[in-house]
Formats: C-alpha cells, sequence, structure tokens
C-alpha cells in the first residue's frame, strides 16, 4: 500500500517535471503540411532536425491529408486554434493572403540573409504575392511537359516530337494503334484541379490568362482534343483519369505520348520498359509563345501567430536546406541559383533538364482568393466542349462570363 | 411530492420522461444542425465567420445563384435519375431475389446470408471495384460484353456522358440490393402460410396468389424499403468520388455530391448549405406522402 503511493507520488512529480520543462524555456511553433503521411516528406524530417538542434524553439508538426488541408485549416483560423505555419498548394495560397490570414514577411524577407526574393523563380514567388506584398516563400514547384515514347515514334517514323498542338493531334493519329491498344496520347482533362492545370497553359498560351479564357487559340486546341478523343487517338478515359493514373497507360506502353510532370520520373525509369523522352509543351502556332503550368506548395506564417519572430526561424530553416530538396525527395526547388545535381540516370537527367526549362515558362494558377471557383469555370468548359455538350467556343464564352462575375 | 415521484415512476410522469429523452436527444443531435443549416443558406460565409452563429445576412442571394448557376437543371434531372432507376433497380431486384430464396430449396438460406456481403462492404471500397469494372478501356464488364458479341467498341461507362449517371447507379444498385432483399424477406416470412394453401385450395393461381396475397401483405414492408431506399439514395456519397467524381461535365453529379463540393471544393459554404436545405425540403415531401399512405395502417 505505502509503496503504490510513493510509486504514484513519484510519477505526479516525473510528470510534472516533464509538463513544466518546455513552458519555462521552449516557444512551440505549430507546423501543418500533408508530408510524411505516407512515406517520409520534406517538412516532416526537416522539423525533426530542428528540434535535434534547437532547445529554445520546438516544432510541433500534424501531417494532414492533402484533401483537408485547406478545411482544417479554414476551420481552425474560424476559431483560433490555426498553426503558426502551414503550406498550401500554390493556388490555395490566395485564398488566406488576400484576406489578411497570412502574416506579410516583406520587411522580414528583406532583412534576412537565408531568404532572399531575388532566388525565386518569378511564377512561384507570384503565387505568394499579394497585393505588392510577400505572404510566405515558395517550398518546392514543378510543371508539366510531354512525355514520349522514342520507340513508337521511330516505329512510325516520326524523327522530332511536336511542337505545336497541331502536330501533337497529328502525330497521335500516326502513333494510334488500335489493335494493339495503343492510343497515340493520354494526357489528363479530368474535372478538377488536374484538368485546369492542363488546360490553363493552353490559355496562356494563346494570349489570355485564367481572367480572359475565351480566346480564339483555347478553342481551336480544345477542338483539336476532342477530334483525338471522337477519333480514338486518345482514350475516352482522359475525361476522368487523373494525371497520375493517365501516365500509368504510357508507362504500360498503352499510350506513345503523355502529358505530365517530373513527379512521373522515377516511376518511369523503373516501369517503362522502352526508351523515352521529354520535350516542351506544345505551343499554338509554330514557334508561337510558350507556356506551362505551375505546380508546387508554398509556406506562409499565419497572421494569427503568437511567435512571428520564432516562426520566421523556423521558415528560415526549412528554406536553408532547400537543396537537399532533389536528392532527398525527388522535388524540384522553386529557384534558379540551386544546381541540381546529375544523378547518373541518362534519362532522368536528360528529362529533368526539359523541365528546367519548361519553368522558365510556368505561371501560377491565380493568384486570386476565390480561384476553386474560377477554376471550376475553366474545366467545366473544358468537359463541356470535349464532351459536345457545347461548342468550343460557347463553353469557353461562358466561363467567361462566370469568372467575369467572380473577379469583377 | 411522493405523488409527483410514483407518477415519474410509473405513470404519465414517466412517459413524458420517456418522450422528452428522446426529443432532447432529436433536437441536439438532428434538430440543432437542421437549423443552423437553414440559417447558414441565408447569411454570407466567409472564412472569418466560419465559426460565428450570426454573420450578415444574404436574404434569398444563395437560393438566386444556386439557381441560376449553369449545372442546376442537369443536376436536377440526374438526381431525380439517379433515386428513381436507384430506387426501382434495388427494389425490382431485390423483390425477386427475396421471392426466390422464399421457395424452398437447398441451401436457400445460406446463399441468401452470402447477399449481404455487399451490404457490408465500405461505400468506398465498392466504388473502387466498380471502378475496374467498369473501367474503359480494360474493363471487365467492357471484356464480357465485347466477348459475347453484344457491343464492338468498349463503352466508357465512367468517361462517356450518355452512360456515367448509369455507371454510379449500377454500382448503387448492386449496394442496396442486399437490403432491400432481407428487409422483403423478413416481410414474406411473416405472411401465414395458410393463407396460400386456402387461396391454392380455392384454384387461384400463382399470379393471382402474389397479387391478392403477398402484396397487400406486404404493404407496410415495401412503404419502409422504398422511403428507407429513398433516404439511402439521397445520402449516396462514397460511390461519387469513387467512381466519377460527377464529371464529365457534371453529367453524373447530382445534389448530395453538388452540395458536397460547394462546401469542401469551392469554400462556399453557404451555397452548400442552400443545396442541402432544397434536398432537405425534397425529402420531407417524400416523408409527408409516406406518412399519409401508411398513416390508416398504423391506426388499423
Amino acid at each position: 500500500m505505502q509503496f503504490t503511493k510513493l510509486g504514484l507520488l513519484a510519477g505526479l512529480a516525473l510528470g510534472a517535471l516533464v509538463a513544466a520543462t518546455p513552458a519555462m524555456a521552449q516557444t512551440v511553433v505549430k507546423v501543418w503540411s500533408i508530408d510524411g503521411i505516407d512515406r517520409p516528406g520534406i517538412a516532416d524530417t526537416f522539423s525533426k532536425e530542428f528540434n535535434e538542434q534547437n532547445k529554445d524553439i520546438q516544432i510541433e508538426y500534424r501531417a494532414i491529408p492533402f484533401d483537408d488541408l485547406v478545411n482544417e485549416t479554414l476551420r481552425a483560423f474560424a476559431t483560433g486554434n490555426a498553426p503558426d505555419i502551414v503550406s498550401f498548394d500554390n493556388p490555395d495560397f490566395a485564398l488566406f493572403s488576400s484576406r489578411g490570414a497570412m502574416l506579410d514577411i516583406t520587411d522580414r524577407v528583406k532583412a534576412s540573409d537565408i531568404i532572399g526574393k531575388a532566388q525565386y523563380f518569378e511564377g512561384p514567388l507570384n503565387s505568394v504575392s499579394w497585393d505588392g506584398k510577400l505572404f510566405g516563400v515558395p517550398k518546392y514547384t514543378d510543371t508539366i511537359g510531354v512525355f514520349y515514347n522514342k520507340d513508337m515514334f521511330a516505329k512510325a517514323g516520326i524523327a522530332t516530337p511536336p511542337q505545336t498542338w497541331a502536330e501533337f493531334a497529328a502525330d497521335a493519329e500516326k502513333l494510334t494503334d488500335a489493335a494493339n491498344n495503343v492510343y497515340g496520347a493520354t494526357f489528363s482533362a479530368k474535372a478538377g484541379e488536374e484538368g485546369t492545370f492542363q488546360f490553363l497553359p493552353v490559355i496562356q498560351a494563346s494570349g489570355g490568362s485564367y481572367k480572359d479564357v475565351n480566346t480564339d487559340g483555347a478553342a481551336e486546341v480544345l477542338d483539336l482534343w476532342k477530334k483525338m478523343i471522337d477519333n480514338g487517338w486518345a482514350s475516352k478515359d482522359v475525361l476522368t483519369l487523373g494525371q497520375w493514373d493517365s501516365t500509368g497507360t504510357f508507362n504500360s506502353g498503352n499510350a506513345a505520348m503523355a502529358v505530365s510532370g517530373p513527379w512521373e520520373i522515377d516511376r518511369m525509369v523503373e516501369d517503362a520498359k522502352f526508351d523515352w523522352g521529354v520535350t516542351l509543351l506544345p505551343t499554338i502556332t509554330d514557334g508561337g509563345e510558350r507556356s506551362s503550368a505551375l505546380g508546387g506548395f508554398d509556406w506562409g506564417i499565419m497572421s494569427s501567430t503568437k511567435h512571428p519572430d520564432e516562426a520566421f526561424k523556423v521558415l528560415e530553416y526549412y528554406v536553408s536546406q532547400d537543396n537537399r530538396l532533389f536528392p532527398e525527395f525527388g522535388n524540384l526547388p522553386a529557384r534558379g541559383d540551386i544546381e541540381l545535381p546529375v544523378t547518373g540516370v541518362e534519362k532522368k537527367d536528360a528529362a529533368l533538364k526539359v523541365f528546367q526549362e519548361q519553368l522558365k515558362y510556368a505561371q501560377p494558377r491565380g493568384p486570386h482568393p476565390e480561384w476553386q471557383k474560377i477554376s471550376k469555370a475553366i474545366y467545366d468548359a473544358m468537359q463541356a466542349a470535349l464532351t459536345g455538350q457545347m461548342s468550343a467556343k460557347d463553353a469557353l464564352d461562358q466561363a467567361q462570363a462566370t469568372i467575369k462575375g467572380i473577379v469583377g | 411530492m411522493a405523488r409527483i415521484f410514483n407518477s415519474m415512476r410509473d405513470g404519465v410522469g414517466f412517459d413524458l420522461i420517456l418522450v422528452g429523452a428522446a426529443m432532447v436527444f432529436l433536437l441536439a443531435l438532428a434538430g440543432l444542425p437542421l437549423v443552423y443549416n437553414v440559417l447558414m443558406s441565408f447569411q454570407q460565409v466567409d472564412m472569418f465567420t466560419l465559426g460565428d452563429l450570426f454573420r450578415p445576412l444574404a436574404g434569398f442571394s444563395n437560393y438566386v445563384a444556386v439557381v441560376n448557376a449553369p449545372e442546376f437543371w442537369l443536376v436536377t434531372k440526374n438526381t431525380l435519375i439517379f433515386v428513381f432507376a436507384s430506387m426501382a433497380g434495388q427494389f425490382v431486384l431485390g423483390f425477386s431475389l427475396a421471392l426466390f430464396f422464399a421457395q424452398k430449396f437447398p441451401g436457400a438460406a445460406t446463399i441468401r446470408g452470402l447477399f449481404l456481403v455487399s451490404w457490408v462492404m465500405p461505400g468506398l471500397v465498392v466504388g473502387a471495384i466498380w471502378s475496374w469494372i467498369l473501367a474503359g478501356d480494360f474493363g471487365v464488364l467492357n471484356t464480357i460484353l465485347k466477348s459475347m458479341g453484344i457491343i464492338q467498341a468498349p463503352i466508357f461507362w465512367k468517361s462517356d456522358p450518355n452512360f456515367s449517371i448509369w455507371a454510379v447507379i449500377i454500382a448503387n444498385i448492386w449496394l442496396g440490393l442486399a437490403f432491400n432483399m432481407l428487409l422483403l424477406s423478413v416481410g414474406l416470412a411473416a405472411i401465414p402460410r395458410d393463407l396460400y394453401e386456402a387461396a391454392e385450395l380455392d384454384g387461384a393461381n400463382a399470379f393471382q396468389r402474389f397479387w391478392t396475397i403477398t402484396l397487400p401483405m406486404m404493404r407496410s414492408t415495401i412503404g419502409a424499403v422504398l422511403s428507407l431506399g429513398l433516404i439511402g439514395t439521397l445520402q449516396q456519397f462514397d460511390l461519387f468520388p469513387a467512381l466519377t467524381e460527377g464529371g464529365p461535365a457534371n453529367t453524373s453529379n447530382v445534389a448530395g455530391y453538388w452540395a458536397w463540393q460547394m462546401s469542401f471544393k469551392l469554400y462556399d459554404f453557404a451555397k452548400g448549405a442552400t443545396i442541402s436545405v432544397m434536398m432537405f425540403v425534397l425529402v420531407l415531401i417524400a416523408s409527408i406522402v409516406y406518412v399519409r399512405s401508411t398513416r390508416h395502417e398504423v391506426r388499423g
């Protein structure tokens, strides 16, 4: 009896000690991101290291699934439980920064030795800027280009990969081999952000933007896409497949070209039993304007934080590790001053060169606080045209009317 | 005092406590969220007012905006098709199976039990499985139909605007079939055997027996099955993200999924609430019809 009482007291004392220690000397910085759910990612790895190196600041890291991240943060912010630092997909960032939910770090970045505005690519930087101020820093970036099966191109007698969308469609026709279940091309025209991700570059290359979508060039390319689907040069399933699944059909040799991004490379090196290469996203006219999509995540400090200085220190630590993004996690840093190391895998190194070139033309989606609605107008129009519910021109006109109502 | 205590143990007070407990439960867990939802549909909601109860009023503007959305009529049509086709399919097939297994043959009860497998599977798993079966280029169903010579080119169940809603309906019928069959089997088992024997002696054939005995005796069971089917179908959600995500071009989008998209994809919580309220009114009308149609039986 006496013994248990003693043990209980000791336990209580120990518990009190453990509970009291962080409260005395440490600042806890809460960080949310999608990393570290299925495999070690950027945010969880760096946070663990930071905690080991620092005594006065400790990161409390929480991994949240991609689909829940924005909702969870909205709810947390509304009820006053928001994290100090959060990492959003770049088109979602403006939802928060435009309404004062993110901390203005313009001056802190100016004074920082580690983070500098000049080092970042323009597109990623735009996604964290609002109203001339800086509300975050790009975490990593990606973009899309065209993967092509060199063996099939040789067999079809096509010497160079397509440079315009008209060539893309013509090549797709030649490459299609229905008897062997081979489609000429695959892409993702899904009703969702991935669909907008792949179609918006076409609008931009035609001289439009997310505010100005009903261009003749965009309608022309949409008609080409429809033709490819109607004639069986591309599977009807491009309307429902995401990029990962769509490119899976390329890897298995069921499509000769695939529109997708650098996140596919590692799997392709593993799965694809043929020679392949990457080329830039086609233009609308020969030698015409180039454009591409900008993917990737951003870091930001939430304006509700009680420890802005400590949070910025954490951010500086994350940014200082940017040179490890590619070798350890396969993500492209959003900055031009980091030389990517050669991996020794020939196809991978060649592909990365193309994607780094492509990044120069990448433009962010938005930034706009109601990006999700703009995006829906764009992919709805794309799908209405591709399924033949409306003509490409009418569909884009309708999207334009919807978008005008949103951006004013 | 003693009288009040007594009445609480056994009398009017006891009844009131029972009713009260049920009412408190209903109000707290169903009533309040419902009122909150209706309130929200008349307000402007953004991220700063998400946690509040009283927000700037929006009048009917949310309702006007929802009805004026380009996809509104398409979604309405899809919802009606989805509800009626799913219910009809589930009921007709479920009833046929129930009648079939009501025949006494070896293993009837065991095989009927096995049908419940579909009922215990989570909707997302069912969706994933049907997603493979209905896949366009390498789907099982297309391969079967092709080898039987019924179709020449593959049907893109999930990607063809003419078929997408039917892809979800097929999966939903399969999912709800066992539940319908089970409830109807219970109803069938409750019909006294001697009724059939008497009818048979009087020379009634199988169809006459079904029409004049089985159906009338099953009336309340059928009513319950149909109303539960309506509720289950309207709240069906898992199959949509797993199969078509409402696409292509909203051709398989229904009200429930649309409301979720508004709230949790476009972050327009007010319009999401508005669509839910519209759906609620629809269910309310259906419930009233159901309650009225079965009222005399409850009293009889």
